[in-house]
């Protein structure tokens, strides 16, 4: 009883130095993530393809939420918006994305309306060191204007990186813009790294 | 940037010396309560998945399937043949548990992982099949991803294949029904959605199997269009008394319980659209995104000593739903086991859960996967009702008291020693691979005499334990 009432009163140096110095690491661990995303958003957001990051619209589900860019100029499709997203733990590791199936289970174009038709067969894809396929969706729509997506599925190991465009323009602009969303050099950097890190 | 993380890592270093003293070291002895090592076996060093103890005779054979191999040794050497051979079926004499002894091995499908092997394994006798030689025992096993086989092994030394199901994209953990021949195959058909949806096939005569149907989700189904469903994992019925087959989805992720009438399955109408996949469903019960559902073992019946008194709903109908961790070093949200009352089948309810307590051992620290895979899905009188037994990856097999489902408790666990056949796993962190080695129990199982058979996925190995002290108790063993 005495031991646990001196240690109350009189607290351990070591532990007080120890408390100080995962401060220390925490406050600087912060700091530079703070300082690297704000760095990401403006390389991805504000360059010369005009996508701007924008909120992870989604609920969450059973992966970890992805990041979602918007286009706000004429050098990308007016309206459209991309999703991105790292699924770490996806099974195929020798066979990657297999097929078309593949890409409607994975490639996140439920989350944007669980109601979608394929028109064709996909292709083969093939985005910085990742390979895997892509397909055209046609979108149900109520009253509005019809929309369409193109999911990409593409495999790394054992994980994968999802890619949906979505818009109302031809799926060639919506193709055209998407890839050169994905040719970017940013884009690909965090792509890697996001399957690297499990970010 | 790379100086100060380095730097914070450092400081990290010097406060956080626990995590790092849980790692499992070669000689070190098994950490154990109330469960007691037996025998072992070193399955040659193959990863392990499922196994099945057969009573033969007057023998006890266990009968265990691989992954494929590794990448530093994608098919191993056989010493009883002095080959090399892609992972398969390892067939191991257990009638003294204390001294296994190997018979043979069937060699599986090539391929690394899950990408190749014979994962799963059943045996039914051919004389409680309905047609079978009587003479005969069947083994039921998946080839790979590719096919499922059915071999003969009443000379356990010698397998005699008598029949091949191929021409598929995907197997897994599939059902057979002994004394009807029903057989629930999880197979990947190559015009499905899925990788893993459900062949209903009539394998009372094993030479000449006969289809009965297919059976998914809606939306799986071939022509589908729009949102896919989770894929299956694996289902367990209980046979034409029970009427009732229990169906998992999903593996770590968006996982479900079904619940199918086995005779509106079995004889309604077959063609895969979605009014017909919806017929023989009496509910689902769907889980979190985080959970997935590996094993959905039943349990109808079940007293419930605090119910007892209560006019109604003393007993219960119970099934245990175990989820798969798949991620090493937790990297996603704990895969557990939880407890679903489906007294009321048409509004099952989750009424408990149990995990290891990572602290208890540092698992997110010892490397590999931490959290459950599978359960025991033998229903002997020994266990059945009383305990369950749960491989949870570094954390061992733990044996859970589930008289009260309600309130399942842990009342012992054996976690193995790692050996020089253990395989590393291995995390990626700043783009820079970090290996460890630690036990990775993956399947168990139990025999009527109440042994426990551990197998790991990192290629220790075979365990074969017992019960001591109250958990021994439990189960009314001597």
């Amino acid at each position: 009883m005495p031991a646990c009432r001196e240690i109350a009163m009189r607290p351990q140096p070591l532990l007080v130095i120890a408390l100080l110095a995962l401060s220390v690491a925490w406050a600087v661990l912060v700091f530079e993530m703070v300082q690297s995303r704000a760095a990401r958003q403006q390389e991805m957001g504000t360059g010369r393809l005009g996508w701007r990051e924008i909120a992870w619209p989604f609920p969450r589900d059973g992966w970890p939420a992805g990041r979602a860019f918007r286009c706000q100029s004429a050098t990308c499709v007016q309206d459209s918006e991309i999703y991105l997203r790292a699924k770490l733990g996806f099974c195929n590791c020798d066979t990657g994305v297999a097929d078309d199936d593949e890409v409607d289970r994975v490639a996140d174009i439920d989350l944007i309306n669980p109601r979608f038709a394929a028109p064709a067969p996909g292709r083969v894809v093939r985005v910085a060191d990742l390979s895997g396929r892509a397909r055209n969706y046609d979108l149900e729509s109520g009253e509005g204007a019809p929309h369409s997506a193109i999911g990409y599925a593409l495999s790394h190991r054992c994980d994968l990186m999802v890619a949906v465009i979505k818009g109302s323009a031809a799926q060639p602009l919506l193709e055209q813009a998407a890839q050169q969303f994905l040719a970017s050099h940013e884009v690909q950097r965090w792509m890697l790294a996001a399957l690297e890190s499990g970010k | 940037m790379q100086r100060r993380v380095g730097l914070a890592v450092l400081v990290l270093s010097f406060v956080a010396p626990v995590a790092a003293s849980a790692q499992q070291v070669i000689g070190a002895a098994p950490e154990a309560s109330n469960m007691r090592l037996v025998g072992y076996n070193d399955l040659q060093a193959r990863s392990a998945y499922q196994p099945t103890i057969h009573h033969q005779g007057d023998r006890w054979i266990a009968y265990i399937g691989h992954h494929g191999g590794t990448e530093a040794v994608p098919d191993p050497v056989n010493p009883m043949t002095g080959k090399a051979e892609p992972n398969g079926t390892s067939i191991v004499d257990v009638t003294d548990p204390a001294h296994p002894r190997y018979l043979h091995h069937i060699p599986g499908q090539e391929g690394k992982y899950e990408g190749g092997g014979a994962q799963m394994v059943r045996v039914c006798d051919g004389k409680t099949l309905p047609k079978g030689d009587r003479n005969a025992v069947y083994l039921l096993r998946t080839l790979g991803s590719e096919a499922h086989e059915i071999w003969n092994v009443a000379d356990p030394e010698n397998p005699v294949l008598v029949t091949r199901l191929g021409g598929l994209k995907d197997t897994h953990k599939s059902w057979w029904e002994c004394d009807t021949g029903i057989a629930f195959l999880v197979s990947g058909a190559p015009d499905w959605r899925v990788r893993r949806m459900t062949q209903v096939y009539d394998l009372s005569d094993p030479a000449h199997p006969v289809k009965i149907r297919d059976f998914g989700l809606p939306g799986q189904e071939p022509g589908a269009t729009g949102a896919v469903p989770t894929e299956l994992h694996g289902p367990i019925s209980l046979g034409p008394q029970g009427n009732r087959v229990y169906f998992g989805y999903g593996t770590n992720k968006g996982g479900m319980l079904q619940i199918v009438d086995r005779d509106k399955l079995l004889n309604g109408p077959k063609e895969p659209t979605p009014e017909n996949l919806r017929y023989p469903e009496i509910s689902r019960m769907p889980m979190s995104a985080f959970n997935g559902a590996h094993t959905t073992f039943p349990m109808k019946g079940m007293p419930i000593a605090e119910f007892a008194k209560d006019k109604d709903g003393g007993t219960r109908d119970i099934v245990m739903i175990v989820d798969e961790a798949i991620q090493n070093e937790c990297g996603e949200p704990r895969q557990m086991v939880w407890f679903a009352d489906v007294t009321t089948e048409a509004r099952p309810m989750m009424i408990s859960s149990y995990t290891v307590p990572e602290e208890s051992g540092h698992f997110c620290s010892r490397g590999g996967r931490f959290g459950s895979h599978s359960s025991n899905e033998s229903m002997a009188p020994v266990y059945y009702k009383k305990l369950a037994f749960i491989a949870f990856f570094n954390a061992g097999v733990r044996a859970l008291d589930i008289r009260d489902p309600y309130h399942p408790r842990e009342v012992g666990y054996f976690i193995p020693q790692i050996t020089d056949k253990t395989d590393k796993r291995c995390v990626t962190i700043e783009g820079e691979e970090r290996c460890k080695v630690a036990i990775q129990t993956n399947n168990v199982e139990t025999d009527d005499r109440g042994y426990i058979y551990a197998v790991d996925r990192a290629n220790t190995g075979l365990h074969i334990l017992e019960m001591t002290g109250e958990a021994r108790a439990i189960a009314g063993l001597p």
